[in-house]
């Protein structure tokens, strides 16, 4: 299959990560969107149809990524994009402590498809993207 | 705006007492309920929450000053006043060490209870809008912490992730001079993030969030898991890990207990010599599990040791100027420890090894 046709959403409040990732993804040839924010992140969904979907976790407060992977797994609005492969990418201390642990297990909602610490390194993102987008 | 009347728990055996106190509390405005020994008592204090109880101290039964204990386990906010017929010095110090918010002494005025009672009513408000106070100061002292350190890691974060697409060749050819500065300002960076991180630890077990949810945590599985998480490193610096079979379970914060170990067993490994080793062994010790961590490693001088749980004190060398650290992991697995009621000490030998044994209350739960 041609890479080039596979479309990467990048979600994420901080516009330098954006930057720093895009030529990562392009340099695998993959096409990229982004989003700042969950409004312009459903927006994107709805109207780019990604592929895959890199999520930050944490977003800013009102909406973290645990609730917006939820919602894309589980919810009506998204229906149609519910298998889209979500991939996790945050500052691993932020979310338990030592070691990443799901905060969605214990309360009951949908996880990603894989995840990965920040900031990434590019071999192994393109790696994770490929074994989930084949 | 009608409030709810106070209520006020008398525990008295001679119900002439009750019946007088009752009158006397109603008519100051209270809502008087009795009971006519101990037990009666305590269950009324589970069942109706009285703000205050007086309870006599000379009944058949339990006594007042067992009532006095467990309510304090009952509901600590509860304020305590015995009445007392033998007003002796002695038994109302007893009283007042037990808990006891004031006594009175039999035969008193009906002016006497009032007034004892509106005072313990007032200190009652003023602890419950202390405790209120506290709560919320915590609250927002750890969202402060949370939003703090997002704060910090964030920018540099960013800056990392710029550098790991610079190295990788992503924004054009990087000459051998540029890529040996990035690399170095990333080392710089790793260290800061480090930093913060150990910082954020500290902070949390300052504020004291780990003590108030202890289970029993099964040692052998988290070490296990320890072991096989740094391998990998174990590999990079030729030392060789090793668990012995564990004894059962203590009682403590899964993820706090983790990250005590995390730092004890990586230094293990750093401060070690090449071919040497990592034993990791356990033994009981009265109620407590002690887990033994032994290297093999390069050891620290005399003078060092009282130190080395210092915040931010790393031993200097020449030899070990190339291990990293922030110089405040054994600071932390010290106060993680210790949050858990256990000790940490260590035992070494310059040159021939250092061991660290931690001691842990052994949980209850002995089935695991």
């Amino acid at each position: 299959m041609n890479k080039s046709t596979q479309k990467i959403l990048v979600i994420d409040d901080d516009p330098d990560f954006l930057a720093a990732v895009t030529p990562i993804l392009k340099s695998a040839l993959y096409e990229v969107v982004t989003a700042t924010n969950p409004r312009e992140a459903k927006e994107k969904i709805f109207s780019e149809k990604p592929n895959l979907i890199l999520l930050d976790i944490m977003m800013d407060s009102l909406f973290d990524g645990f609730s917006l992977c939820h919602a894309i797994k589980t919810s009506k609005e998204f229906r149609d994009y519910k298998d889209t492969p979500i991939i996790f990418v945050s500052a691993v201390k932020e979310i338990a402590g030592t070691r990443f642990q799901f905060k969605g297990d214990e309360e009951g909602m949908a996880g990603p498809d894989d995840y990965i610490d920040k900031p990434v390194k590019p071999d192994d993102l393109l790696a994770r993207i490929a074994k989930l987008i084949k | 705006m009608a409030e709810k009347k106070p209520t006020v728990l008398v525990i008295d055996d001679e119900e002439a007492m009750r019946d007088s106190c009752s009158l006397i509390l109603a008519r100051g405005g209270y809502a008087p309920v009795t009971a006519e020994n101990g037990e009666v008592g305590l269950e009324k204090i589970r069942e109706l929450k009285p703000e205050i109880a007086l309870i006599d101290l000379k009944m058949p039964g339990i006594s007042g000053f067992e009532v006095l204990e467990k309510t304090k386990d009952i509901d600590p906010q509860l304020i305590p006043i015995v009445i007392t017929g033998y007003a002796t010095v002695d038994s109302a110090v007893e009283a007042m060490k037990k808990g006891a918010y004031d006594f009175l002494p039999k035969p008193f005025a009906p002016e006497e209870l009032r007034l004892i009672i509106s005072r313990a009513l007032e200190r009652r408000r003023l602890a419950m809008e202390a405790e209120t106070l506290r709560r919320e100061k915590k609250l927002m002292e750890d969202n402060f912490i949370t939003m703090v350190t997002h704060q910090l890691r964030s920018p540099l974060v960013a800056i990392q992730q710029y550098f790991e697409v610079i190295l990788a060749g992503l924004a054009g050819q990087v000459d051998k001079t540029q890529q040996e500065m990035i690399l170095r300002a990333r080392e710089r960076l790793d260290n800061l993030l480090g930093l913060i991180n150990d910082w954020l630890d500290l902070a949390r077990i300052d504020r004291g969030q780990i003590v108030d949810k202890l289970k029993p945590v099964a040692l052998d599985n988290l070490l296990k898991k320890q072991v096989e998480f740094l391998a990998p490193l174990a590999k990079e610096y030729e030392v060789s890990l090793e668990l012995k079979p564990a004894k059962g379970p203590v009682l403590g914060d899964e993820q706090m207990l983790d990250q005590a170990f995390s730092n004890i067993i990586t230094n293990a490994i750093k401060y070690n010599k090449p071919k040497g080793s990592v034993t990791i062994s356990m033994h009981h010790e009265n109620s407590f599990i002690v887990v033994k961590v032994e290297d093999t490693g390069i050891g620290i001088a005399r003078e060092h040791l009282p130190f080395i749980f210092d915040q931010f004190y790393r031993v200097s060398r020449r030899e070990d100027q190339k291990i990293k650290g922030t110089g405040l992991g054994l600071s932390i697995a010290k106060k993680i420890v210790e949050a858990h009621n256990g000790s940490i000490e260590v035992e070494s030998e310059p040159g021939q090894g250092s061991t660290f044994s931690v001691r842990l209350p052994r949980s209850e739960d002995e089935t695991k």
